[in-house]
């Protein structure tokens, strides 16, 4: 492999997609190019930074001005019934629990994404810190998820629910499933705190369960029927923390 | 108008960071933040679940973004980059350099000297931390294009980095 066959492959090598022959023959490369070595390590040292860039502050006033704006919009409740598409209160409860789990799982990305691995590995005493932060992260997100989960059931038990009860225990068997691959993966991470392996099977763990909220949302955006009123209710319930 | 205030809650934040990279400005990213939600309470109900809300939503606030971007552009007489473009830096060999330093400051400068379509890519995959899946999602293109995109975008943040900008790559063979 010569240097201008590697160079469109280097970021698949920092992001750990090359595989199978390519990759061997990348790394073949890269033993003896000192000048592709070095490309390789500037992109992936700017990919690590670039995930730590800070963010700034939302100005105070956005919201209110924002809500203000929103107050003169028709609301949920006046506008004329759909024939087609969903409800707009299911749609709320969708919002809620996908923006209640999603931030979780970003919260708990962000910890290990903005740790150094090496700190992790290092021995200088910051590992117990870090595992203990990781911990920490993850109860908060279980919280979120605990009440997402809590939610969808109060939703899905109310007169009239657009769920069905077979669903829901569809629903519940499959969360138990994910719920033990995430247990699993928080196991090996507390043996390997720098374990990219664990970190990622525990994100995929995240996403699955994630995305089968996603589907509940789906049908309920199907089943536009229910206790409007009590569903907003719940999700000032979810929304308050 | 409480569970949109925690769609906004939640997502806000993270879209006025987009914004204010994708336009150099926070009173203009602050004023399309503003823009991204209206348009998204008054299209909520043209989201049919089939990807995530919040997929949805960055799809509208980077549309928004792109368009505003653009606008700015032709006002100006400058022409912007295609999302769908594919074409990488020139590549010069060089000598291995020494190792590259990068402090925060100086990738932020950087990152606002990209071309539009990779510098969205560039700030969805490596600073906002979605996958290329989402990446190509949200904006409207494929998976491989948004790969193309990033590796571009890095590949040009070195340069500028190296204090090249023309840029970017080292190989000695």
């Amino acid at each position: 492999m010569r240097c201008d066959e590697f160079i469109p492959l280097a970021s698949d090598l920092v992001e750990g997609s090359l595989t199978g022959a390519s990759r061997a023959e990348a790394e073949a490369h890269l033993s003896s190019c000192a000048g592709c070595r070095s490309l390789v390590a500037d992109l992936s040292r700017i990919a690590d930074v670039a995930s730590t860039l800070e963010r700034r502050t939302l100005p105070p006033g956005n919201w209110p001005a924002l809500a203000a704006r929103l107050a003169k919009e028709p609301t949920w409740s006046a506008r004329p019934a759909m024939s087609v598409g969903p409800s707009w209160t299911w749609l709320a409860v969708a919002a809620a629990l996908v923006a209640i789990v999603g931030s979780s799982l970003w919260l708990v990305a962000r910890s290990f994404t903005t740790t150094a691995p090496h700190e992790a590995a290092s021995g200088n005493g910051q590992a117990p810190d870090l595992v203990q932060s990781i911990e920490t992260e993850l109860a908060l997100a279980a919280e979120h998820y605990e009440k997402a989960i809590s939610g969808l059931e109060q939703v899905a038990s109310a007169a009239d629910s657009p769920l069905d009860p077979v669903v829901m225990a569809t629903l519940r068997e499959n969360l138990r499933v994910i719920d033990d691959a995430i247990e699993e993966s928080r196991v090996a991470l507390r043996n390997e705190p720098d374990s990219r392996l664990a970190q990622e099977s525990l994100f995929e763990a995240f996403r699955r369960k994630i995305g089968l909220l996603q589907d509940t949302i789906a049908l309920m955006n199907e089943m536009r029927k229910g206790d409007e009123a009590g569903a907003a209710r719940i999700v000032e319930g979810l929304t308050k923390s | 108008m409480a569970a949109f205030e925690e769609l906004y809650r939640q997502h806000a934040r993270r879209l006025y960071n987009l914004a204010y990279r994708m336009l150099g400005d926070a009173a203009d990213a602050e004023d399309l933040l503003q823009e991204m939600f209206l348009q998204a309470f008054r299209k909520l109900g043209s989201f049919k679940g089939e990807s995530s809300l919040g997929t949805w939503l960055y799809r509208l606030g980077m549309n928004l973004c792109l368009d505003r971007v653009r606008s700015r552009a032709a006002k100006n007489g400058r022409q912007t980059d295609s999302l769908d473009a594919d074409d990488a830096p020139v590549v010069a060999a060089t000598p291995a350099p020494a190792d590259l330093v990068v402090n925060r400051v100086d990738l932020e400068r950087a990152i606002a000297t990209l071309p539009d379509g990779c510098r969205a890519a560039f700030l969805l995959h490596d600073v906002e931390g979605f996958d290329h899946r989402e990446v190509g999602e949200i904006l409207g293109i494929s998976e491989g294009t948004s790969k193309s995109q990033v590796h571009k975008a890095r590949l040009r943040l070195r340069g500028w980095l190296r204090g090249r900008p023309a840029l970017a790559a080292t190989g000695t063979r």
